[in-house]
């Protein structure tokens, strides 16, 4: 590992912790090519919850899976701290995802079989690590999971089910933390419970945290929007509200319509 | 429905595909079985044919006297006429011997069945014609001398003699369609000769012939002709030479029909394997395809339409496979054939493999209906799906895993009914006799309690899969990943582990109840005999010194020299009276070695302990029926001889023959005698079988007769291997089946698992630890039903060998450790290799998938 594990003592030092360059994601060949994503250029400094938000079909889920060494590029790089993951073999990528990357599903994907202590701790197993105890019991008691430990996942609600795949996600300490529309299945207080708490893993943990989604209130508890559209970067909003976010959504919908009449 | 069935069909498709390989392994061997019976009857029939040559009519009746064959010879319209017996004669030449079938030279060249090659057939008496396959083995060409060697009666005494004849090879024929081919080709001999020798056979009861087989003039009319017959010979049946054809075939192929039956038996177990492999197949496609049957429930479809639309499918399935099975099974048969055929081109097999309407319809409709019932239970939970489901979230199905109480109950009533049946067979066959009831008894509880334990499969197989799994676990994230899977689904791993448990445990059960009898039946032998093997002079115990004597000096070196034979000893025989204080107790043999030669050879040295000069072992049945006991003085004589007799003192050993004593004990009965029997010691780790070859080998040229210990156990190995090895291959079948059953269940797993196992990449699992998780699941699975079902054949083979046995003394149980290791190894291999297909499709997932919402 190149970058520490343990989140930053001092304020913020904003170092990108994940880069693309001229990225581009082309689907299909010949004439039914489909091009999900063209020359992204982005950097997401350290310690910050960014959200990518843009209408359907934009390629918000292309950025994110070739930002986390998902999928294949076309063209062009991206990096997880200095580490270019575009090179990387299948063998580099798995290690890539047990040290230095989490990700929590819109449908939460725990394993039905296993209880949720053991879901948080499998990427741990996984990898062959022991568990660090306090780590682990500061994600127990920030998602508020104490009591549910024992619980397989069928017993636990939407939201309970999401708050244990992001102790998954976290508990690798991994640098950057990718979320697809992580509230998507779950209600507007148990998504803003979910939100509150990616938002406490960055401030008070120290994770990066990419988020994709569709809903302007929940890109809102982000640092940053950065906005998408036609498989383009179309814009970047400081600090959203969600009525800054819908401002931009909306200036991307005009832009679209002049741009296709 | 007809319509959703298919479009099902098409989605599941390689999963069907596995399911109907099971169905078509099942059909292919009803086919194969049927298609041997009739190769077998149709080869009979055309051999039984061939053997009646142009007849026209065969006369048959139970005084066939040569005045019937003359009445017959007399009757319109008949050509021609012979009487037919069944005669058997030893033959004769340089060192070679050969024991052919006899028919007598036709009067007419239309009921003559073979063929001649070169020379001619016997005009006269004393003249042969010999098959040309058996004239090569003799050595024989036309021109040459062969002899006769006949035993004959005494009729006024009964005395047996040997009495030989010169015959005149005078022609070689050939056998083109087979009519001797059962007996392996009949010498032609002259009517005169044939019936001297009947006469000499059965003592002077006048000639009757087993038929008449006649030939009719071109114009004569068959039934006018066979009017005729019939009152000319009154008493006698007279049919047409199809008729007798199939007659002769119905008689000798009813041991082919019960064989058929048995092997039948076999397919039985491999379709039942494949039904558990097709039921658990559907169980999971309904469980997979629970949201599309809801939602259909839901605009409308009604519960027999579902069940139909799953019954369909099987059925269609079922007729697929079936239809390949059957394919499959005739092209195996061909092949068999034509391999044959070269292989044996004496034997005329038919080239084409005879197809009847049975043949094919008969596999056909078991292999559908096989398939379609074992749809039935899947079929019923589809219909249980509740229109409500479509609008549930798509998790992996999970299907209902408690067992309900009826089935509880009935498996332990059958385990522990049929168990209680099985102790009783073995209590009951202790007694004299008490086989016949036991066996039976023991059968039927054998297969209740064996039913009972598959009913109750899905109770207690999940626990011992869950045990396999803890211990798994700890070896790393991969086995307990698979150990949680496997328990997921109860009642797919148990149905699982039970198909392959089915083969397993009868293969455990034949194997241990061999080794069992081989080695209980091993020390019966040994009781039976005081050595490995004996060499014995046949002119043994005939005290005549003129008689030469046949064990030689070179015969001695001959035999120490065969590999694994360790000592040769020499001994005499003698026949004695012997007599104690009450008064005589008849005859019996005398052994006559020296102490130390005795425990050299004897199997258990102990049997010559206390041999003395003034003693003589007597063996323990002996010395109990005559109330004897060690020091109990006898008196010897030999019988015949000079007169002396001597007094020796009893003792009783465990000797496996009559009476042993030291050569200076046959020096004081007064009789010199060569060496007449010889006892051999084989090396302990001989390979019976090839050593005995040897023996008999070296003794070839010689009239001593070998028995002993060694031979019998080596025929008898011989018989228990051979059925053992067919009986396994038999049941392959079956095995074959099951593991196909536990790599469809995997794959099917796969399938469902599928966001699962891109959930587990995209959190850091490697594609070898993925891989490595479902081998694992798949070992786990394939062993449990290996080990458990080896243990059940143990249980059933002691039992069963003990049932039969038991009345035969001392049973010794046995752990066939080499099959059952054998076993173990197939499954772990077999699991790993089931394995192989679903891990490739599952490492191929993307993590993406992870991601992507349905
Ligand atoms: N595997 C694929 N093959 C072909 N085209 C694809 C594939 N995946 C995505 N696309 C196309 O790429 C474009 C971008 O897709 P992407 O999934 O990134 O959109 P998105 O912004 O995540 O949309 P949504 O908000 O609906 O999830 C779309 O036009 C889509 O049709
Ligand atoms: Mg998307």
């Amino acid at each position: 590992m190149t970058t520490s594990a343990t989140p930053p003592a001092g304020p913020p030092a904003r170092l990108p912790a994940v880069r693309a360059r001229g990225l581009t994601k082309v689907y299909g060949s010949g004439p039914s090519a489909v091009e999900a994503l063209v020359d992204a250029d982005m950097d997401v400094p350290a310690g910050e919850f960014t959200a990518i938000m843009g209408p359907s079909g934009s390629g918000k889920s292309t950025l994110m899976h070739l930002l986390a060494g998902l999928d294949s590029v076309t063209r062009g790089q991206a990096f997880i701290g200095d580490l270019d993951i575009t090179t990387l073999d299948d063998r580099e990528l798995t290690r890539l995802r047990r040290d230095r990357v989490g990700f929590v599903f819109q449908s939460f994907n725990l394993l039905p079989m296993f209880t949720a202590e053991q879901n948080i701790v499998l990427p741990l197993e996984l990898a062959g690590r022991p568990v660090d105890r306090a780590w682990f019991d500061t994600l127990v008691t920030t998602l508020a999971l104490g009591d549910r430990l024992d619980h397989r996942p069928s017993e636990l609600s939407g939201g309970q089910q999401q708050r244990v795949a992001i102790a998954r996600a976290l508990i690798a300490k991994p640098d950057v933390v990718f979320a697809d529309e992580p509230t998507g299945n779950l209600d507007s207080r148990a998504g803003a419970q979910v939100l509150s708490f990616l938002r406490r893993s960055v401030r008070e943990l120290g994770r990066t945290v990419i988020m994709v989604t569709h809903d302007p209130s929940a890109a809102a508890y982000a640092d940053r929007v950065v906005l998408i559209a036609d498989g383009r970067i179309a814009g970047e909003i400081s600090d959203p509200t969600p009525e800054s976010v819908l401002a931009g959504l909306d200036a991307l919908r005009t832009l679209d319509e002049v741009a296709v009449p | 429905m007809i319509r959703l069935a298919l479009a099902q069909m098409r989605r599941s498709l390689p999963r069907l595909v596995s399911a109907g390989i099971a169905v078509a392994i099942g059909t292919a061997f009803v086919a194969a079985t049927l298609v041997a019976g009739n190769v077998i009857t149709r080869t009979t029939y055309d051999s039984m044919v061939a053997s009646l040559a142009q007849a026209d009519l065969v006369v048959r009746g139970s005084e066939l006297t040569p005045d019937t064959l003359a009445a017959v010879r007399a009757t319109d319209g008949v050509a021609a006429a012979d009487g037919r017996v069944a005669l058997w004669t030893e033959l004769a030449a340089g060192g070679q011997r050969a024991y052919p079938e006899v028919t007598t030279r036709a009067s007419d060249p239309r009921l003559e069945a073979q063929q001649v090659r070169s020379g001619r057939l016997p005009d006269a008496p004393g003249e042969i014609a010999l098959p040309a396959s058996l004239a090569d083995r003799l050595d024989l060409a036309v021109g040459d001398e062969v002899r006769t060697v006949r035993t004959t009666w005494d009729p006024e005494t009964g005395e047996p003699s040997e009495s030989t004849e010169s015959l005149a090879v005078v022609g070689l024929t050939e056998d083109p369609s087979g009519a001797f081919a059962r007996t392996g080709g009949a010498a032609v001999v002259h009517p005169d000769d044939a019936a001297r020798w009947y006469d000499q056979e059965w003592g002077g009861e006048g000639l009757a012939y087993d038929a008449i087989v006649v030939a009719l003039e071109p114009q004569a009319d068959l039934e006018a002709a066979r009017a005729a017959l019939a009152d000319a010979a009154p008493g006698t049946v007279v049919q047409t030479r199809d008729e007798r054809a199939q007659q002769l075939t119905a008689e000798l192929t009813g041991d082919t029909e019960a064989l058929t039956a048995v092997v039948l038996g076999f397919a039985a177990i491999a379709l039942l394997v494949a039904a558990l492999v097709v039921t658990n197949t559907f169980q999971v496609l309904v469980a997979q395809r629970t949201r599309t049957l809801a939602l259909l429930r839901c605009v409308g479809a009604d519960k027999r339409q579902v069940r139909r639309s799953v019954l369909v499918e099987a059925a269609l399935l079922g007729a697929a496979a079936s239809a390949a099975g059957i394919a499959v099974g005739l092209a195996l048969a061909q092949v068999t054939l034509l391999v044959l055929g070269n292989v044996n081109p004496d034997v005329p097999l038919p080239t084409t493999v005879p197809v009847s309407a049975a043949v094919l319809a008969v596999p056909f409709a078991v292999g559908t209906v096989v398939t379609l019932v074992a749809a039935l239970a899947p079929a019923r939970a589809a219909t249980r799906v509740a229109p409500l489901a479509a609008l549930r979230p798509a998790d992996a199905p999970v299907l209902g895993t408690r067992a309900s109480r009826g089935r509880l109950a009935l498996a332990l009533l059958l385990t522990v009914g049929g168990g209680g049946l099985l102790v009783g067979g073995v209590a009951l066959s202790g007694s004299e006799g008490g086989v016949m009831v036991g066996l039976p008894v023991g059968l039927l509880g054998g297969a209740l309690s064996f039913v009972g334990v598959l009913v109750g499969a899905l109770l207690w197989i999940p626990p011992v899969v869950a045990l396999a799994g803890r211990l798994l676990a700890r070896t790393g994230p991969s086995a307990r990943l698979a150990a949680a899977n496997t328990l997921r689904n109860p009642r797919r791993t148990s149905a699982t582990s039970a198909a392959l448990l089915i083969g397993v445990t009868l293969v455990a059960m034949m194997s241990t109840g061999a080794a069992s009898a081989r080695t209980t039946l091993a020390s019966e032998f040994d009781a039976q005999f005081p050595v490995d093997v004996v060499v014995r002079d046949p002119n043994l115990g005939a005290t005549d010194p003129s008689a030469t004597p046949q064990i030689t000096s070179d015969v001695v070196s001959r035999l120490a020299a065969v590999e694994g034979v360790e000592a040769v000893a020499h001994s005499r025989v003698v026949t004695v009276a012997w007599a104690d204080d009450e008064g005589d107790l008849g005859w019996e043999e005398l052994q006559v070695l020296p102490p130390d030669t005795a425990r050299n050879v004897l199997l258990d040295p102990a049997q010559a302990d206390g041999l003395a000069d003034d003693t003589v072992v007597v063996t323990r049945a002996l010395a109990e029926r005559y109330g004897l006991a060690d020091g109990d003085p006898v008196t010897l004589a030999v019988d015949g001889g000079p007169g002396t007799e001597v007094t020796r003192d009893v003792v009783v050993t465990d000797f496996a023959g009559a009476l042993l004593a030291t050569p200076t004990t046959l020096g004081a009965l007064g009789v010199d005698l060569p060496t007449n029997e010889l006892w051999l010691r084989l090396a302990a780790d001989a390979d019976t079988v090839a050593v005995m070859d040897d023996v008999q080998e070296a003794l070839s040229d010689s009239a001593l007769q070998v028995f002993g210990v060694a031979l019998e156990r080596a025929m008898f190995e011989n018989v228990i291997d051979t059925l053992l090895a067919i009986v396994l291959g038999l049941l392959a079948a079956a095995v074959v089946i099951a593991l196909i059953g536990v790599a469809n269940t995997l794959s099917l797993s796969v399938i469902e698992r599928r966001r699962e196992s891109a959930t587990l990449r995209a959190i850091g699992m490697s594609r070898a630890q993925l891989r490595g998780s479902l081998a694992v699941e798949g070992m786990l699975v394939a062993v449990v039903g290996a080990v458990l079902g080896s243990a059940l054949g143990l249980v059933y083979g002691w039992a069963g060998t003990l049932t039969v046995l038991r009345a035969l003394g001392d049973v010794a149980l046995e752990l066939p450790w080499r099959e059952l290791g054998a076993v173990l190894a197939v499954a772990v291999a077999a699991g790993l290799l089931a394995s192989v297909l679903p891990a490739r499709s599952a490492v191929r997932t993307s993590p993406v998938e992870a991601l992507a919402v349905e």
